[in-house]
């Protein structure tokens, strides 16, 4: 939005813009929501490192869930299908959002990708981003809820060393729980820590291999 | 590298802002980023240097203004400055969404921002 203009002697123009830089994306984002609440569907952001077992986890997820309600999912992936094609598997609507060379998924990637599938009928669409800790947070994707899946094998700092993932998560996922006493990492303290930047985030330790923890998420998922 | 994106937003707007008003020379473009932002401020420079390069905008300075974080507490209805987590491991204090106060959970208020606030250009 243009303000004011203010001319100085010697030709030099100073405007005022107040032009925010992610509010494009910001109001996709926002389309996207009104789009999934009108047909009744939870849109989740699962975001986490390369390897903390986001894949794994909305494989089991939707094992769990796809006999008793709709559920879909969107794998972002900068290259490979490999992802997308393992939940395919379990014949369930999937659509691969290869970003290429992006870091994050984006709103507009979202919406092209609702656009793919038939959204009647459906409950819950997983939407797996990009696995990076930083970039994804500050890009909402008109998702309801944003879960972090963190797992021991990250080391035992990794909660404190990427703030910015949880400020804005609803549930962090503490995954391979089995590994964290050959990592040595406490998962009562990587939980502490999540504690520590906002009290109000759920946290539920999970092992994907193990298949503890699953309930309780799939759960705390139906519940949002 | 969401830096790159965000300086490319930058130059997008500004280019369109320059032609729709036949600018033909950005002197300075100032941002307002937020706190609560990861931004890394020295990959934005780098990313705006090179997208800016053989445009109205070649040469132009970028400077970025912080916008502190603010919070308010829907417990104990706290209201200011948010908590620091002052971690003996970490290179500068973490800021968090816990309230200063009763260490309930707060909400941000300020420190989101991500916006041109002025541009300065030669007519």
């Amino acid at each position: 939005m243009i303000q004011t203009i203010e001319a100085s002697p010697d030709e030099i123009y100073d405007i005022e813009l107040e032009h925010s830089l992610l509010e494009a994306n910001a109001r996709l984002a926002k389309e996207n929501r009104i789009l999934l609440d009108g047909h009744g569907i939870t849109g989740i952001d699962i975001m986490g490192a390369i390897g903390s077992g986001k894949t794994t986890l909305i494989g089991r997820l939707v094992a769990k869930l796809k006999d008793r309600l709709g559920v879909a999912v969107f794998n972002g992936d900068a290259t490979t299908s490999s992802d997308a094609d393992l939940i395919a598997a379990q014949k369930v609507p999937v659509v691969q959002i290869a970003t290429v060379n992006g870091c994050h998924l984006d709103a507009n990637l979202v919406a092209k990708a609702l656009r793919k599938i038939d959204l009647d009928g459906l409950r819950l669409i997983f939407i797996e981003n990009i696995g990076n800790l930083i970039c994804p947070a500050e890009f909402p994707l008109g998702s309801k809820a944003r879960v972090v899946v963190v797992s021991v094998t990250e080391g035992q700092y990794m909660v404190r060393k990427h703030p910015h993932m949880f400020l804005g998560a609803h549930l962090v996922v503490i995954n391979k729980v089995d590994l964290a006493e050959a990592m040595n990492v406490s998962v009562a303290q990587l939980a502490e820590d999540v504690r520590i930047l906002k009290p109000d985030i759920k946290v539920i330790p999970t092992s994907c291999k193990a298949g503890t923890g699953l309930d309780e998420v799939a759960a705390e998922l139906l519940a949002i | 590298m969401h830096e790159f994106s965000i300086a490319s937003s930058i130059v997008e707007s500004v280019l369109e802002f320059a032609a729709k008003n036949k600018i033909e020379k950005i002197l300075e473009v100032r941002l307002l980023v937020g706190e609560l932002m990861a931004v890394e401020w020295e990959q934005l420079r780098f990313c705006y240097g090179a997208i800016t390069r053989e445009t109205a905008m070649e040469n132009s300075s970028l400077e970025i203004e912080q916008v502190e974080a603010a919070v308010s507490c829907p417990y104990c209805s706290y209201r200011g400055r948010p908590k620091y987590w002052e971690d003996a491991l970490a290179a500068f204090p973490i800021v968090t969404l816990q309230c200063p106060q009763c260490g309930m959970a707060a909400e941000s208020t300020q420190g989101k921002e991500c916006a041109i606030k002025t541009i300065r250009y030669m007519a």
